[in-house]
């Protein structure tokens, strides 16, 4: 998965560590072995292995196996790591920037890389040096970040968002305001109570493909009932 | 003048490069979400002269694509090819402006493309594993080097797969976008009407992935936050979103020292 990458980014300091032809191969294919995490959070790994490495060539720890490190580390991290970039970082991120698109404001995709990067470069750099200095020490991590909390605030920010979306629908686009003139409450209103009833409709299994299919098919019916003029 | 001219295929080659290296940024090199549909999509309009498509699609699949994510084994669909995809098509099919119909049949046509960019990708990933397992045959003469091609052999891979799929996707879908044009009028009303329900799709993908309750009391209290703000103090969009996420962090702080 990506051991290679995780073997092309130890390399340059494989090679500075170990002089030695032989011994750097050998230590280069040990780091080939499987390695699976998410890869913001694999820079914290990356750093714990490298002090492990360095200690290795001072002789201040040859013992210690860099393999059961990277096996202990990255089912964690992983776990860790997409639920708080994927599962609740990006979302918030994407959420905050489609409202704001949604409302004309066409610098939303600007504010989406900047305030996504300045978290996420943040943090992929600021790891892999707590990486480097704790040693591996994913408690200490987890203690100073505590990213599940931070995971929890920001769903629960993404979903306030989210509802103060469809609460704008008079402020919304052209494109996305109904062809029927309506007072600002009815058209919210309305959206609302159609996005709870589609939101009970994925609850059943629908993936977004099939969802997508659906509506289009349901469009096409109801226009040729002449629901929609 | 002939559908496919010079100029047609020139473009549509230029897309299939540009869409091909924004293409890396989401597997291959540094994931700074340029990749993300929100960003590709204004990017692709604003290059082929219609940012409006672009703002359209990106904002709408972004939405719908956001939750879903690459964890562990799953292969999402590939929500950059499906946005530059759908705004170049929109785009190239209908110069200027294009119309909200010709928007959702695009956004409907590479909708359907999506499970194709999952085929490739699963490929690409069974090839890449593959370089890995060449090398790991134990420890040889110029194994870093070996290395270093083989992990950046994957790179030139991410994009060819990005840079055929949209060879085919582009001029497949702006000949279908032709016949569309022809179709009666209650279905480009239908897919107009496709397009302005799209956005509520993503919005409940995105509450059915963040909320275990189909009702849930902080979605409703950002609605409320917001259509009161709008409605009492014509507040704009900017203040109303920073009142939302005052509203989520105070909510919050309730629900965690009740707990």
């Amino acid at each position: 998965m990506q051991s290679l990458g995780f073997a092309f980014a130890i390399e340059p300091v494989l090679r500075k560590l170990y002089p030695d032809q032989a011994e750097y191969e050998s230590r280069l294919w040990i780091h080939l072995e499987y390695f699976n995490t998410q890869p913001y959070l694999a820079s914290f790994i990356l750093g714990a292995v490298i002090r492990m490495e360095e200690d290795r060539t001072t002789g201040r720890n040859v013992s210690e196996d860099v393999s059961s490190l990277k096996a202990a580390l990255m089912a964690p991290l992983g776990a860790l790591g997409d639920t708080f970039f994927w599962g609740a970082l990006k979302p918030f991120a994407a959420v905050v920037a489609v409202a704001l698109l949604m409302t004309g404001h066409w610098w939303a995709p600007l504010l989406y890389l900047l305030f996504y990067n300045i978290c996420h470069v943040g943090l992929r750099v600021g790891m892999l040096f707590w990486g480097y200095r704790s040693g591996g020490d994913a408690m200490a991590l987890m203690a100073r970040y505590s990213l599940m909390n931070m995971a929890k605030r920001l769903k629960l920010f993404t979903l306030t968002v989210l509802g103060g979306m469809i609460g704008m629908a008079a402020d919304w686009r052209t494109e996305f305001r109904p062809a029927v003139t309506m007072s600002i409450p009815p058209i919210a209103l309305v959206w609302l109570v159609v996005t709870l009833a589609m939101v009970v409709v994925p609850r059943r299994g629908g993936s977004p493909i099939k969802l997508m299919l659906g509506l289009a098919a349901l469009c096409l019916a109801l226009t040729y009932a002449g629901v929609i003029g | 003048m002939p559908m496919f001219d010079l100029h047609m295929i020139l473009t549509i080659v230029g897309v299939a490069l540009v869409g091909g290296f924004i293409g890396l940024d989401r597997t291959a090199v540094g994931q700074f979400m340029i990749s993300q549909p929100i960003v590709v999509g204004p990017l692709t309009g604003w290059m082929l002269g219609d940012p409006g498509a672009g703002f359209v699609i990106g904002a709408v699949l972004e939405l719908i694509w956001v939750l879903d994510m690459p964890i562990g084994a799953f292969v999402p669909a590939d929500a950059t090819i499906s946005t530059v995809s759908a705004t170049a098509i929109a785009a190239l099919a209908s110069p200027g402006a294009s119309s909200l119909p010709v928007i959702g049949f695009s956004i409907l046509l590479t909708v359907a493309m999506a499970p194709a960019t999952m085929k490739a990708d699963d490929i690409i990933r069974h090839w890449n594993s593959r370089l890995a397992d060449a090398l790991v045959s134990g420890p040889g003469p110029h194994l870093g080097r070996l290395l270093v091609r083989a992990h950046l052999s994957g790179i030139p891979v991410f994009f060819l797969k990005s840079f055929v799929l949209y060879l085919v996707f582009l001029p497949a879908g702006v000949a279908a976008v032709s016949v569309f044009n022809h179709f009666p009028d209650r279905v480009h009303r239908a897919m107009a009407l496709f397009v302005k329900l799209l956005p509520l799709v993503g919005a409940a993908l995105v509450v059915r992935k963040l909320s275990m309750r189909t009702v849930d009391l902080f979605f409703l209290g950002g609605f409320m936050i917001a259509a009161l703000a709008g409605l009492l103090f014509h507040a704009p969009a900017l203040i109303i979103i920073l009142l939302t996420v005052t509203g989520g962090w105070l909510g919050a702080r309730y629900r965690e020292r009740r707990s």
